[in-house]
């Protein structure tokens, strides 16, 4: 992507210039971008659609939060705990999830996020119940970190690994086992007969995304320093299929634009309305009826026809002359 | 022993007997045609053997290994490559993409999750030689859903052959083709069979494709096996003739 150099040194720099409230706006965006994208890699390019993804994202953000209370790690060693947490979570989980497809796959999601939520609900002794765990702290430790502390430290921190994610998920998407997947939604049968194993790809697809979720939860807690189990509540997996859904499935930046749109269409509509939601539904549904491919779907198809324009341009010199 | 060797494959569903003891045999290098009017269980032998329906007894071994059990994935890694009689491409996805699929999924690393520009342009370069051959190059950047039916038949052979199997199974490759494109097929998998030692099993409708391609024909009647042997004298066993070709053909 030519875009992705001088949007990450605007997104760098913006610290220097902005004002506090929008740095941690800004950290806020990266975060649930960061999410979108996690989920696009299951929905966008393996087609399973889960309803269940906020349960990654709140498990890697009460592993974070545990990691930093009682674990007493610093900020990075609580996130990398979180992830490995989460993914080794995942494996089983998928497995069972991955036995099904279609609707009974989105309804299994749904239902061990909806246990995860009971589980951190109840769980009162360890998990604090329904006011969750508040006053973690961004630990040094042995090795420093004590930039991470303040509002631009963490969102320098958050914008390094959003943007290495980001990085990584495009080298996956594209790689031997991305294209396999995609292979596999396109025509399951016809990848089993060319040696693929569909189980296998939706597995790792799912496992994949889960832990990028649960990445993203681990920054979240570190980020707000509390956590609740509305982290798991089934709206938060809902808010996430409509920014994937928005922005455009299937392109990884799609859905991280959708994301944006959805935290500071959030912010600034809910100073003006208390009905905010409506104003986004709206718009989901516009989109939906008007460019299905999502937001990001309007520009590739705008680019596709300027190139068919051009390419047809081209084809009439060259007869002409 | 042969490449592939059935012995008693039989199916059925409920009280219906669809295949009834067939025993086929084909040897590397060998196209065998597998021919028979509809309901005969032509089709049905085909998934016995490619393993995507389930015997209900009879044996299926494979370059001397038996592969009852085996999915259909790693049948096809084992070399056992398959067109199917509906065309089954990915629609969205271009021509060089559907073969280079292919092409990857002999890789060891077929699976690798980081990009690597070195296998992809490895098994670019091996895609684009096998739609050369199948005379689909200039078509190479063309979504497989856009293509002609007769360029998506092509694109199927492509995609199968992609993978070097040592057994192919051809199920109606001219199916729904003109008669100008069935020709054209013919000749195309006549020279794409020169030289190789890839075995052939072929379901066809088409008799001037069976004969033109077969070096021995199956001939199949009612699930049962009615005749098995060189095209000139599955012509004319009078049991074939009876039962499939008709009085019409024997005279060729």
């Amino acid at each position: 992507m030519k875009y992705a150099f001088p949007l990450f040194s605007v997104l760098a720099l913006a610290p220097l210039v902005l004002p506090g409230f929008h740095v941690t706006l800004l950290t806020e965006i990266l975060i649930f971008a960061l999410f979108a994208m996690s989920l696009d890699v299951q929905v966008g390019y393996a087609r399973m659609f889960s309803f269940g993804h906020a349960a990654p994202y709140g498990v890697g953000a009460y592993v974070a939060a545990f990691a930093l209370s009682s674990g007493n790690l610093p900020l990075p060693g609580a996130v990398l705990v979180a992830v490995i947490a989460v993914f080794i979570l995942a494996i089983p989980i998928g497995w069972l999830c991955t036995r099904a497809s279609g609707v009974a796959f989105a309804m299994l999601t749904l239902a061990f996020a909806q246990l995860a939520h009971a589980v951190i609900f109840k769980w009162n002794g360890l998990t604090g119940g329904s006011d969750g765990i508040s006053g973690l702290l961004r630990n040094h430790g042995p090795w420093g970190f004590a930039g991470l502390e303040s509002r631009q430290g963490y969102y320098w921190f958050t914008l390094a690994i959003v943007v290495g994610s980001a990085f990584l998920a495009s080298k996956f998407v594209r790689s031997p086992m991305g294209t396999a997947i995609v292979a596999v939604r396109e025509n399951e049968k016809r990848a089993v007969a060319i040696g693929y194993e569909p189980r296998r790809l939706r597995l790792a697809a799912f496992v994949i995304s889960n832990t990028w979720a649960g990445l993203a939860g681990a920054l979240h807690a570190g980020f707000l320093l509390f956590v609740s189990p509305e982290l798991l509540h089934w709206t938060l997996s809902g808010y996430v299929i409509v920014a994937v859904v928005l922005g455009g499935a299937g392109t990884l930046i799609g859905p991280m634009i959708g994301a944006t749109l959805m935290v500071v269409g959030g912010h600034q509509l809910s100073a003006v309305a208390d009905s905010w939601p409506l104003f986004m539904g709206l718009l989901f549904i516009v989109v939906v009826v008007a460019a299905p491919n999502g937001l990001w779907g309007i520009k590739s198809s705008i680019a596709n026809a300027i190139a068919v324009r051009k390419a047809g341009r081209l084809e009439v010199d060259h007869v002409a002359s | 022993m042969s490449l592939l060797e059935c012995r008693g494959l039989t199916k059925k569903w409920g009280a219906l007997v669809a295949v009834s003891k067939v025993d086929i045999a084909v040897s590397a290098g060998e196209v065998v045609a597998l021919i028979g009017p509809n309901g005969a269980g032509k089709s049905t032998v085909f998934d016995l053997i490619a393993g995507t329906t389930q015997k209900t007894s009879g044996t299926v071994a494979f370059r001397n290994e038996h592969v009852e059990g085996l999915s259909a994935a790693a049948l096809t890694r084992r070399g056992m490559g398959r067109t199917y009689q509906i065309t089954s491409l990915f629609p969205s996805l271009t021509v060089l993409e559907n073969v280079r699929l292919a092409v990857q999924s002999c890789e060891p690393r077929r699976a690798y999750p980081l990009f690597s520009r070195l296998l992809l342009e490895r098994t670019t370069e091996e895609a684009l030689k096998w739609l050369h051959r199948v005379r689909l190059r200039e078509h190479a950047n063309t979504l497989a859903g856009l293509l002609s039916h007769g360029d998506q038949r092509l694109t199927e052979i492509a995609v199968a052959l992609a993978m070097n199997p040592k057994l192919l199974l051809l199920d109606e490759p001219t199916q729904g083709m003109s008669v100008e494109e069935t020709r054209g097929t013919v000749e195309l998998l006549k020279s794409l069979l020169k030289d190789t030692d890839m075995a052939v099993l072929l379901v066809e409708h088409d008799l001037e494709v069976v004969f033109g391609l077969a070096h021995r024909i199956v001939v199949l009647d009612r699930g049962r096996k009615i005749a098995d042997g060189l095209p000139a004298a599955v012509r004319a066993d009078p049991g074939v003739q009876q039962a499939y070709l008709g009085a019409g053909h024997v005279a060729h």
